[in-house]
């Protein structure tokens, strides 16, 4: 017979009480935490090393073109709103940090045809948009590959203006079609100054497109590049880091072009051998840390360097389930979380890396 | 259980049912709240840790254009065993190859195949009712190229062929071998990558590759063995029936096949051309890099003797040469790029990607009759 214990109908409440207020508080504290990530969901583990999964999504799920076709740019705003480059449909989504579809804005629009084709250009078209990034006012620069240029929306997705004019000579000259242009591929903008990729330079500009100046050029030296295909700024501002995608290699660079590090080497052609740190780095930005990282499409990891070019982690791994990455083409930051245009499987992922 | 003593009443409850209350109690939080919830790992881990990590590594050789050996790991570059994405064919990171190729080769990093004939253009060169560049790639159910123009050898006529891509069409590893093996002898062209070509846009050395060329493309005449040597011969593997002296197109072209000649016959790095601006003696070399080949003077060198133009002679990145007279170059007529893309209104030739993006009709560097007149004399009566 079990031995019974004797409570008063005062003592069994004040245990309820308690229980009950030890659940508020633990829910209070959920609420807090959950609020203070803007209502993104718990990360789940993965089996990608260093990888926590919160979410993906294909595409809009809605409309003429439900599903990404290739995209390849990402960037957050502070407020939330992520912005992703849908480069096969010619156009940027617009989602929440929940990975809701918002909008999309952009349309495909041929600003430099060749001979015998026809313009089709209107302000707000995009031809083959790649890269992306957003400035301290929430407006988006987007890089127009095809086109020679960046288009610059408002945070609504409105048209603002572009630049450089992608039928002119950009400074000593550029790699846009027909030696016009810039052959754009990634943009950053920190303060008044737009850096954007060329296919062996960067290009700077002021936020309204007046030319400032260009370093780079063809070659195997320090600074040299080779389509590049991403670059960030530190948040001070000293620092332009560059994907220089050709050479595996990622170089950070003062604002006026002077080498600081690199991080990578050359390859001697397809067969050589040589142990890389990087393979084929493309879109990188710089984490809450001052970290870097950086999206290698070829070793299908994500990189992380340190401010002073060192490799401190890698994240991922090759295949289709949640946290890895099929040639991702580039990284995004927000808050605590990472944004992964993850090209070859057609999607956009959120996660959190771990170490 | 309740139980009434006095005016309270008491609750009497078992130790048993105190501690079955306390775990549900617990397990209750722990599937409630999400802080606690169990973590549950995704799909494939078994899958890794019995087969191993499928994923490329850093020691692995650059790319997935070659380096391949029994101990490499670079299958899983492009493809994934169990799991490829878009039920890729041939278990490729794409539904079709020509998807796959553009993963990198969309322009971004160069060498831009396909691209930019839709960004150009607005012709998308998948729609069967557009035009697209002359060498395009469908890689569609709808429409796709099964006929070689002039494949016939003997009639000269085209030719059904089934190729490699989506419902037998003609795709990007019909001509060229994604992994590297069995291609041609590296040459020349006219491209350089600052990769590989340190000195830039001066080097004189140029930059030679395969270009992954196979050196026998998929669905060739049977009467034609490997190619191992880039020229009229590599064209031939497929359209037999324009090379020389067949029924149907007889404009002489050189060809190690057809030539009847008691020399070497020419290839893309062995022609007579030009030995410099406005002079008409001639040397041995490449065709690539110059514009010195595209042009023949009259009377013939010897050199030329018992030689037939090749292929490329006529067919490449449209170039000005030759004076109409001398049937020399001047210095209008040099081979100048300025850009290593190409992309400058006024190189020469202003190339792109020879045959992809090239857009001169039936890739003749000339047209009308600045073309014949490269080689042939202005009539005189």
């Amino acid at each position: 017979m079990s031995r019974a214990r004797v409570f008063t109908a005062r003592q069994a409440f004040t245990a309820l009480a308690i229980v009950l207020a030890v659940v508020l508080v633990a829910l209070l504290v959920y609420l807090y935490f959950y609020l203070r990530d803007g209502g993104i969901p718990q990360p789940q583990a993965t089996s990608s090393p260093g990888v926590e999964s919160v979410w993906e999504l294909y595409g809009p799920g809605e409309g003429d073109l439900p599903r990404f076709d290739g995209p390849m740019g990402v960037a957050a705003s502070e407020d939330g709103r992520i912005y992703v480059t849908d480069s096969g449909n010619n156009r940027v989504c617009v989602f929440d940090t929940q990975g809701r579809f918002q909008s999309a804005f952009g349309s495909f629009g041929i600003a430099k045809p060749s001979q015998g084709a026809t313009a089709t250009y209107e302000p707000g078209s995009l031809n083959y948009p790649v890269g992306l990034d957003l400035d301290d006012e929430g407006n988006v620069y987007v890089a127009s590959f095809y086109n020679d240029s960046i288009e610059v929306f408002d945070a609504e997705g409105m048209p603002l203006r572009r630049f450089p004019d992608p039928s002119t000579v950009v400074g000593r000259g550029g790699s846009g079609y027909g030696g016009t242009g810039i052959a754009v591929t990634d943009v950053a903008v920190h303060g008044d100054r737009v850096y954007a990729t060329d296919a062996y330079q960067v290009v700077v500009f002021t936020r309204e497109g007046e030319f400032v100046g260009q370093w780079g050029k063809p070659g195997a030296g320090a600074g040299d590049l080779d389509h590049p295909n991403g670059i960030a700024v530190s948040d001070d501002g000293q620092v332009v880091y560059v994907s220089d995608t050709n050479h595996g290699r990622v170089t950070a660079f003062t604002p006026a072009g002077e080498v600081l590090w690199q991080v990578g080497t050359i390859p001697e052609g397809m067969d050589d051998r040589t142990v890389g740190e990087l393979q084929l780095p493309r879109g990188l930005a710089v984490d809450s840390d001052g970290s870097v990282l950086v999206a290698d499409a070829f070793s299908f990891e994500i990189v992380r360097i340190s401010a002073e070019g060192e490799v401190l982690a890698r994240y991922g791994a090759r295949g289709v389930e949640s946290g890895q990455w099929n040639f991702a083409n580039d990284v995004g930051v927000f808050r605590s979380f990472t944004l992964v245009a993850d090209k070859g499987n057609g999607r956009l992922q959120m996660v959190r890396l771990t170490r | 259980m309740r139980a009434t003593k006095g005016r309270r009443t008491h609750l009497i409850v078992s130790t048993r049912r105190w501690l079955i209350g306390g775990i549900l109690f617990i397990a209750m939080l722990g599937v409630a709240s999400p802080a606690c919830a169990y973590d549950e790992t995704g799909t494939g881990r078994a899958c890794v840790e019995c087969h191993g990590s499928d994923t490329p590594d850093g020691s692995e050789s650059s790319g997935p254009h070659g380096g391949y050996t029994a101990t490499s790991k670079k299958c899983a570059t492009c493809h994934s065993a169990h799991k490829a994405p878009a039920d890729g064919i041939v278990l490729l990171p794409a539904a079709t190859v020509l998807a796959t190729c553009q993963t990198c080769h969309d322009g971004t990093s160069g060498q831009g195949v396909y691209g930019v004939i839709k960004a150009r253009t607005g012709v998308d060169p998948a729609d069967p009712a557009e035009a697209g560049a002359a060498h395009r790639m469908l890689d569609t159910e709808t429409d796709p190229i099964t006929a070689i123009p002039g494949g016939d050898s003997t009639g000269g006529g085209s030719r059904p062929a089934t190729f490699s891509g989506t419902a037998g069409g003609l795709t990007c590893s019909d001509c060229h071998s994604p992994h590297g093996s069995n291609v041609v002898d590296p040459f020349t062209g006219d491209r350089a990558r600052s990769t590989t070509d340190t000195a830039g846009l001066d080097s004189a050395s140029g930059f030679r590759s395969t270009r992954l060329l196979r050196q026998r493309p998929t669905s060739t005449d049977d009467s034609y063995a490997s190619v191992t040597t880039y020229g009229s011969d590599w064209c031939g593997a497929c359209h037999a029936g324009r090379l020389s002296w067949h029924e149907l197109y007889n404009h002489p072209v050189e060809a190690a096949t057809t030539y009847t000649g008691t020399g070497t016959a020419f290839t893309y790095e062995s022609v007579a051309r030009l030995t410099g601006v406005g002079v008409s003696t001639t040397e041995l070399g490449t065709l690539g890099r110059n514009n010195f080949g595209y042009v023949m003077p009259d009377p013939r060198t010897d050199q030329q003797r018992d030689h037939e133009p090749i292929c490329q002679q006529c067919h490449e990145d449209a170039r000005h040469v030759g004076d109409v007279t001398l049937r020399t170059v001047d210095t209008t007529e040099v081979f100048d790029i300025t850009a290593l893309d190409g992309s400058a209104a006024g190189d020469n030739p202003r190339f792109q990607v020879f045959p992809h993006e090239s857009d001169n009709d039936a890739f003749l560097i000339e047209t009308d009759n600045d073309l014949c007149l490269n080689c042939h004399r202005q009539p005189s009566g």
